[in-house]
């Protein structure tokens, strides 16, 4: 199909081209065009996903449905989002500088690797295939974090390298695993790795190799998402990397192996019950959703805030995704989505904040809307959007996961395993009421931290030495759209968005 | 032929136990060269299994697999490393964070744990390769303990090579080798990430005037 | 009954003329990978003859313990041989648990030798004896987890019918990873006992860095040479045990003449190339400082007790 390999082509090309290119205005144009054919041959998969289903194309090399599309219509807004952001972010740091004009480059190079392995990792139909994507994702964004060379950008992209590797070595023996597991049924075939063969046999499959392969690359996987306990890289990747690329970090890339977990529990929900998966994404889910909820209260660096916000909101979808049912997965789905665009829209704004006050000091910043009036909207929508306030798309989608999970609990899986009528219903009751009180509460703690730091560094007056006022630039535009997107989407869903994720929801529900 | 099988059998086996005889080796190892000389032994012994199931099973796709780990495990990666070793003049590791017996106590658990979780799969195996799945995942879990339990990046990168030797062991002997595309992606990934961790080395060299990476706690919380 | 004592009486001249050779052949190797062109092979034959003629003198500080050392020693460095099948699998004392014995044999020459390194008194007796001390501790328990090990693979204590039983198995070992644990571990082990490299230097002339030539740095005459004497039958027990346990194939299983020879010829073969490899192993390594010995050990230790896990894990 030619929008696949449109999608293919491009980053492929635009990284090439950006090695040879020295002029900065030549590089931004290619950026642009590259996510811009990205875009456009997503609108046209999706629509023709929404219209025929499930596709396989490039000689089953790339598997679409409606899942992958929704994943791409993310990987796209955010990525053109990035592009036209970096229009004024690189060249300002360029000329402050900070780094020399032939690095952008290897920024570029390596910005355009990032997007095709991503796509790569969203497309491919081979779990193999997928893998190995995503691991070239964390080699394309390893230099990446530790662009500025700084100490602490180094100690920073050193803890992403190994312990994202290593997570992503484990879901390797996973992928090993099903491989193994596979072969008994499909015999020795070279493309028993496919979803589309898996998938019709799956409930064939040998239930404990699959469920000991989905606990690999549920943790090798989650590592990539960020969840606890499996975390500790985040915070400093998105504290030392450049705000472009710590956008596309926390609004796509754990978006990318969320999929690659939800693709695996596809699989696996066949031959083994789905309240053994959704047990323990819900317990991962709820780790991470609490622990992050603390961090939130004592951060003091706007950055690292933003960083566990982010392992806060992986947590909520998880939990969305663990509950099950329509409500769960829908909510969960939507809220990958919301986050995706509050999340870009915050490291905007911090990356904006950071270029002028020059501190990344919760404490210095103040006075914001004096200063930069467009970023202070920006932090503040996002700020907003993040603490799931209404009129906001990510209240839309936290209300469903919470409310999934007060209807119907999480099959308690490692509560019940004692068994006894009376642990049963015990269970049943605790997790419906009080892991319901206890997301509650996670959330409230997470409001309360932001929106704290957010009014002291949105309100008052600017501290001497400041510039004031902010000039509108190509930058700003993203941001606008964006902030946009998330207080439309909190009232209406256009139907595309809609029926695409009515339809991942099905799918990943095996209807 | 039953007794050809049987044999090549045990020779595998035979070639798997070398391979977690070296992974140990590894553990009680101090000097940082002896480490990188280790890891392509053990790289070694990883190709001739390949080629021994290659041979007994007849997927010839195996064989190109095992003459690239070949190349790229034994010959590469291990000069890289030397090199990375020779420029930072590191040559031992003076403080490791647990010390060698207590180390290699527990990597016989980890062992213990591998099989354990294994057992309901081993049945499942092949004549072939029975416990090969087994000591796969022991490898790549004494793997993931050396990069805990040591502080120069340099074996931590060893530790996590010796992760995937583990890892191409179970694809290897467990399912006779992945697609092929798939494994040419791996050894490329591995390639990669080793030549960055050695450009990494070199920078953190540079900025740190060392690479004992428990100087790294400039960040925390 | 006569067949017994016919096989008593081979093995024990077999074991007494050959073990010297290990000794010259290990010098020899050694001496040529240090390009030098060494001793001849036979030499340690020529010493014994030389310290046999030669008067002993004995420090009067000593007490019995001293002057019966030697013997001790001999007599149950020779008993634990008698318990090793050399060239046939039926070894002249043939009992259940003889395996056990042989640890035990070994353990009680080196009780008596430690004793004697502290009996005359002098500093460096001393330091050899506490050093042996550590070593022989740290190597029992490697010791005999590697040889339950084989035991419980070949399913009886009794060496020989585990050499027998292996033997016939006509080239099929089952499940080599314990065996490749153990026959790891039992090599470690084996160095350390026997006083090589890296554990412990058997040429070297410093008083400080001895073990075993500290304890016997006193004796002198035919003690010296019982001593002597008993060490190399030590090693050539522990390479017979190496060679036959692992490697069993070509040994006499039957008591044909042929296969005797045979047997005998493979015997020598083996242990000679056994001994060649530890000749080269000691001139790869440095002797490692006794505080890293102890690492060494318990790899042997680790190795060992793996090898047994192997087994049951294996078995089930």
């Amino acid at each position: 199909m030619i929008a696949v390999m449109v999608m293919l082509i491009a980053p492929t090309l635009a990284g090439g081209l950006s090695l040879v290119v020295h002029r900065s205005s030549l590089l931004h144009a290619i950026n642009l065009a590259s996510m811009g054919a990205l875009v456009a041959s997503e609108i046209m998969i999706t629509r023709t996903v929404l219209s025929e289903g499930p596709v396989t194309a490039l000689g089953q090399f790339v598997y679409l449905d409606a899942l992958s599309a929704f994943i791409l219509v993310i990987i796209g807004a955010v990525g053109l989002a990035c592009s036209f952001y970096m229009r004024s972010y690189m060249d300002e740091q360029v000329a402050r500088g900070v780094i020399a004009p032939t690095r952008l480059n290897l920024f570029f190079f390596l910005f355009h690797m990032f997007v095709l392995a991503m796509v790569i990792a969203t497309v491919a139909n081979s779990v193999g295939v997928q893998w190995v994507a995503i691991e070239a994702t964390t080699l394309a964004t390893t230099f990446l974090i530790a662009f500025w060379r700084r100490r602490e950008s180094l100690e920073a992209g050193w803890k992403y390298l190994i312990l994202c590797s290593v997570g992503i070595s484990l879901a390797l023996f996973g992928v090993v695993l099903t491989y193994y597991s596979s072969l008994h049924v499909l015999g020795d075939v070279s493309q028993a790795l496919n979803l589309t063969q898996l998938l019709p046999v799956a409930d064939r499959l040998n239930p404990h190799v699959l469920k000991l392969a989905f606990i690999f690359i549920l943790v090798g996987y989650g590592t990539k998402v960020g969840l606890v306990p499996m975390h500790s890289w985040l915070p400093d990747a998105y504290t030392e990397a450049p705000a472009p690329v710590v956008a596309m970090l926390a609004g796509v890339l754990e978006v990318v192996a969320v999929y690659a977990v939800l693709r695996m529990r596809m699989i696996v929900d066949h031959a083994v019950p789905s309240t053994f998966t959704g047990g323990l994404l819900a317990l991962l889910g709820f780790a991470s959703f609490v622990t992050a909820a603390f961090f939130i209260l004592i951060q003091h660096n706007y950055k690292r805030l933003f960083a566990y916000s982010s392992i806060e909101h992986m947590g909520i979808a998880m939990i969305g995704f663990g509950v099950g049912g329509t409500l769960g997965t829908f909510g969960g789905l939507f809220h990958l989505l919301n986050h995706a665009f509050a999340k870009s829209l915050a490291f905007f704004a911090a990356g904006n904040i950071h270029r002028r006050f020059h501190t990344v000091e919760i404490g210095h910043v103040q006075g914001l809307v004096i200063a930069q009036p467009w970023t202070a909207m920006a932090l503040m929508i996002s700020g907003l959007a993040l603490s799931a306030l209404p009129p906001f798309a990510s209240f839309a989608s936290e209300m469903q996961v919470i409310t999934a999970l007060a209807a119907q609990g999480v099959p308690g899986m490692w509560l019940s395993s004692t068994g006894g009528m009376m642990t049963v219903t015990l269970s049943d009751q605790f997790s419906r009421v009080g892991l319901a009180a206890v997301f509650l509460l996670s959330a409230v703690l997470a409001f309360g931290g932001l929106i704290y730091r957010m009014t002291g560094m949105v309100w008052g007056t600017p501290p001497e030495g400041v510039a004031r006022g902010e000039i509108w630039t190509l930058g700003h535009l993203p941001i606008i759209l964006l902030a946009v997107a998330l207080v439309g989407f909190g009232f209406f869903l256009p139907p595309p968005i809609r029926q695409l994720l009515e339809q991942a929801t099905s799918i990943l529900l095996l209807d | 032929m039953p007794i050809l099988s049987q044999i090549g059998s045990q020779l595998i086996d035979l070639c798997s136990a070398l391979l977690l005889l070296t992974c140990f080796a590894i553990v009680a190892q101090r000097r940082l060269s002896a480490c990188v000389d280790l890891f392509a032994l053990q790289s070694v012994f990883l190709v001739v299994t390949a080629a021994l199931v290659a041979y007994l099973t007849g997927n010839h796709h195996i064989y190109i697999a095992a003459a690239l780990t070949g190349v790229i495990k034994v010959v590469i990666i291990p000069r890289v490393l030397k090199k990375v070793i020779e420029r930072l003049n590191v040559k031992r590791e003076l403080v490791m964070n647990v010390n060698v017996p207590a180390g290699l106590l527990i990597c016989g658990g980890l062992v213990m744990l591998a099989f354990f979780i294994a057992q309901p799969i081993i049945p499942l195996g092949n004549i072939l390769t029975r416990d090969s799945l087994a000591i796969a995942l022991a490898i790549v879990l004494i793997g993931l303990f050396t990069m805990i339990a040591r502080q120069k990046a340099v074996t931590q990168l060893v530790g996590f090579l010796v992760m995937e030797n583990g890892l191409f062991l179970g694809a290897t002997a467990a399912t006779h080798g992945m697609p092929l595309i798939v494994e040419l992606g791996v050894f490329f990934d591995v390639l990669i990430a080793a030549l960055i961790a050695g450009i990494y080395t070199n920078r953190l060299q540079d900025a740190f005037d060392s690479v004992d990476t428990s100087h790294l706690t400039v960040l925390k919380e | 009954m006569l067949q017994s004592v016919l096989l008593l009486v081979a093995q024990t001249t077999i074991l007494l003329a050959v073990s010297p050779l290990l000794v010259g052949l290990i010098r020899k190797v050694k001496a040529r990978l240090q390009l030098r062109r060494g001793a001849p092979v036979l030499q340690p034959y020529a010493d014994l003859v030389k310290l046999f003629r030669k008067q002993p003198v004995i420090s009067t500080a000593t007490s019995w313990i001293f002057t019966a050392t030697p013997y001790v020693v001999f007599a149950s460095t020779l008993s634990a041989g008698l318990l090793v099948p050399t060239f046939t699998s039926q070894t002249p004392m043939n009992f259940a648990g003889n395996i056990i014995a042989i640890v035990y044999l070994f353990a009680l020459g080196t009780f008596f030798l430690i004793l004697a390194g502290l009996d005359a008194g002098s500093a460096f007796g001393g330091m050899g004896s506490s050093r042996e001390a550590i070593v022989a501790s740290l190597t029992e328990p490697a010791m005999m987890l590697s040889i339950f090990a084989i035991a419980l693979t070949a399913g009886s204590t009794n060496l020989s019918t585990v050499v027998h039983k292996t033997a016939l198995m006509e080239g099929i070992v089952t499940d080599p990873s314990p065996h490749l644990m153990a026959l790891a571990a039992l090599f470690i082990v084996a160095l350390a006992e026997t006083g090589r490299m890296p554990v412990d230097n058997p040429a070297t002339h410093l008083e400080l860095t001895m073990i075993h030539e500290g304890m016997v740095l006193e004796y002198s005459g035919r003690y010296l040479a019982l001593i002597e004497w008993a060490a190399g039958l030590k090693l050539a027990v522990f390479l017979s045990l190496i060679a036959n346990v692992f490697a069993p194939w070509g040994i006499a299983t039957t008591v044909a003449p042929a296969a005797m020879g045979i047997g005998l010829l493979v015997y020598v073969v083996k242990i000679a190339v056994l001994a060649v490899s530890i000749g080269v192993i000691e001139c790869m390594f440095a002797k490692l400082r006794l505080f890293r010995v102890t690492d060494l050990l318990g790899v042997a230790f680790i190795l060992a007790l793996l090898g047994l896990l192997f087994f049951y894990i294996l078995r089930s």
